[in-house]
């Protein structure tokens, strides 16, 4: 992996940051509001990369923790009326410990049970929404981050607001990702993904490295709902329902789950899917429930056809391609 | 007193559903070592087409027999047009263990999108054969009903037709051999790759016979979106793994305790924690026993 240093690192995220603030000034509000659904769902992939890619562990129940970070902002927000920044570290700091008690579970099981598990707890806490009045039963509870400062001018719209906030976010969440995966964790990580016997032979606890992955995952995800939780302006059951889980994960095999170099693929084609759906059913004139589904099989068949042809990932297959024909 | 039976009768009844999804499970976990979380789908396919035929002939048992009939062939195809495939192209790299669990929820992806685009629109009724008012008992009336006591007759039979299928048939000795040590079996002489193809059929055969009678518990209505398909796939799959996951005894036994524990806490305790019970009771497992009540081998590394 070619590494830049930190410096080259700060400017290109810097770099993009002032290319995003230019391009939300360029776009209509119905992109920019995509863009800030994009953002979201880089967070919430990068969480699934970290945890699947890096460690080797499988969620289907990610939509579950988005949940709890977009509960958890809500409600700072609403009894405590927390600054928007307040909100969304709480966020990250009570997913991260509903995903700490997570790892520590899921460290002890493997694969399938761990797949099947995290799906049970998908469906099932959703559910406790409706178990406890402060969470405001089936309509969930409002989340307003407020107008956008005055001194943006009158023209600065709300959804150009959200998008600010969610890319900045995102930004901030991405270079520190980064770091983690550079750092002996992140090897370490690898390490025992290719072999756990052997990285335990050497030296590294496996029951520690898999539970800091799952929560370091897990504050990455609640931010994400926190944000989620943000554009949409309510948190609710149905907010964050089993489709959302399986969504991320979809995200992250087409982004490729074993790096962090094409999280933008996943993400950009989630939010993209339905556009294109729309477009190619309005051009065969086909019926109102194909319309509806059409989103919906194109996703799962680009995952089925990733996880078949390319199952690291476009960037990843790139790479290898490249190296491929350096060493001829 | 009359509540204690109840609940037991209701536990026993939603746990032989659970058992069939169980066995569904097993049986594909046995042949190709992956967890269909696609199968709740597939289960979902077979009622609808069980559904289309119920329309025509009007005859619930004929539907049913259809509908096993189909869902043998869909899960059939889906093993050769694409497990093999999968299985082929990723056996190794870093998401090999990762690579059909993803697969098959795009298979559930998949199908459940052609299921509403085909039925989507009209709200599909299956009316249950057999009445569901309770049978009587002295003064007081049982929620326990004809159609209830069908549905725990029809599985017990099924359960039996595939015992004796398994341990007299020499095609079961092919299934069960395959499933223990599949080089052994293949050097013996058994096809195992078709083995494999008729352990998904079974399997297929199993998940539509639950998605059935699954409709005919309640008022034999179902739709694309129905919560009871999404709690079918993690009843079944909590099931299995009380099992063992490796065994059909166990499978049956895991669905029978699952529907107990459910239907006491129901009763009980709180209705609202319908959904989170099953999980509870998945982590209790878990912990206390990993490799499932009637497991001799530590199976969660499997």
């Amino acid at each position: 992996m070619h590494k830049l240093s930190n410096r080259v690192r700060i400017a290109i995220f810097i770099l993009l940051g002032i290319a995003i603030y230019f391009l939300s000034g360029a776009v209509d509000e119905l992109r920019v509001y995509q863009g800030a659904t994009v953002a979201v769902y880089v967070v919430g992939i990068a969480s699934i990369i970290l945890l699947t890619g890096y460690s080797g562990q499988v969620s289907l129940g990610q939509g579950a923790l988005l949940g709890v970070g977009g509960y958890a902002a809500a409600l700072m927000r609403i009894h405590y009326n927390a600054p928007v920044w307040i909100c969304f570290a709480v966020a990250i700091l009570v997913a991260a410990a509903a995903g700490a008690l997570l790892g520590l579970a899921a460290a002890r099981l493997s694969g399938p049970y761990l797949a099947g598990t995290t799906l049970a707890l998908a469906v099932g806490l959703p559910s406790i929404a409706n178990q406890f009045a402060v969470l405001g039963g089936e309509q969930g509870l409002l989340f307003d981050v407020g107008f956008p400062p005055l001194s943006f001018g009158e023209e600065f719209t709300q959804y150009k607001w959200f998008f600010w906030i969610a890319s900045l976010a995102t930004l901030i969440a991405i270079f520190w990702l980064q770091n983690v995966m550079r750092s002996r964790y992140g090897r370490s990580w690898k390490a025992v993904r290719g072999n756990d016997v052997a990285a335990e032979l050497a030296g590294i606890n496996l029951t520690r490295n898999k539970t800091l992955a799952f929560t370091l995952s897990a504050g990455l995800a609640g931010l994400s709902g926190a944000l989620l939780a943000m554009t949409i302006g309510t948190v609710s059951p149905s907010a964050f329902p089993l489709a959302l889980s399986f969504s991320l994960l979809t995200g992250a095999v087409l982004s490729g789950v074993t790096t962090l170099g094409g999280v933008m693929i996943g993400a950009v084609t989630l939010v993209a899917i339905p556009d294109i759906a729309g477009a190619v059913a309005s051009r065969f004139g086909s019926s109102e429930a194909v319309t509806n589904n059409l989103p919906g099989l194109l996703v799962s068949t680009l995952l089925i056809l990733t996880v078949l042809f390319v199952p690291n990932g476009p960037v990843e297959q790139m790479r290898a391609r490249r190296e491929h024909r350096v060493k001829k | 007193m009359i509540q204690l039976l109840n609940t037991i009768l209701i536990g026993l009844t939603s746990g032989a559903i659970y058992a069939l999804m169980a066995m569904a499970i097993v049986l594909v976990w046995r042949s190709t070592r992956v967890i269909n979380f696609a199968q709740a789908g597939l289960a979902l396919a077979s009622t609808y087409i069980g559904y289309q035929v119920f329309q025509i002939v009007d005859n619930y048992w004929i539907a049913l027999f259809v509908a096993m009939a189909a869902g043998a062939a869909l899960s059939a195809f889906i093993e050769i047009a694409f497990m093999r495939l999968l299985l082929k192209h990723t056996s190794s790299g870093p998401i090999a263990s990762v690579a059909p669990i993803i697969a098959t929820l795009g298979l559930l992806g998949i199908v459940k999108a052609i299921i509403t685009m085909i039925w989507g629109g009209q709200d599909a009724v299956i009316k249950p054969p057999l009445s569901n008012t309770g049978f009587s008992l002295g003064s007081s009336t049982l929620v326990f009903s004809p159609m209830k006591l069908a549905i725990i007759t029809s599985v017990a039979v099924l359960v039996l037709i595939f015992s004796l299928f398994f341990q007299k048939t020499n095609i079961g000795l092919a299934l069960r051999a395959s499933a223990y040590a599949p080089e052994i079996a293949r050097l013996a002489g058994v096809k195992v790759d078709l083995v494999r193809t008729l352990g998904w059929a079974l399997s297929g055969a199993a998940g539509a016979v639950a998605g059935l009678l699954l409709t005919s518990n309640g008022n034999g209505s179902f739709s694309p979106e129905s919560m009871e398909f999404s709690l079918l796939l993690i009843s079944g799959f909590i099931a299995a793994v009380i099992g063992g996951l490796d065994s059909l005894v166990g499978a049956v036994l895991g669905g029978v305790v699952l529907g107990l524990v459910t239907s006491f806490v129901l009763m009980y305790i709180s209705g609202s924690l319908f959904f989170i019970a099953p999980f509870v009771v998945l982590l209790l497992v878990l912990f206390i026993r990993p490799q499932g009540i009637i497991g001799v081998k530590a199976g969660r590394r499997a």
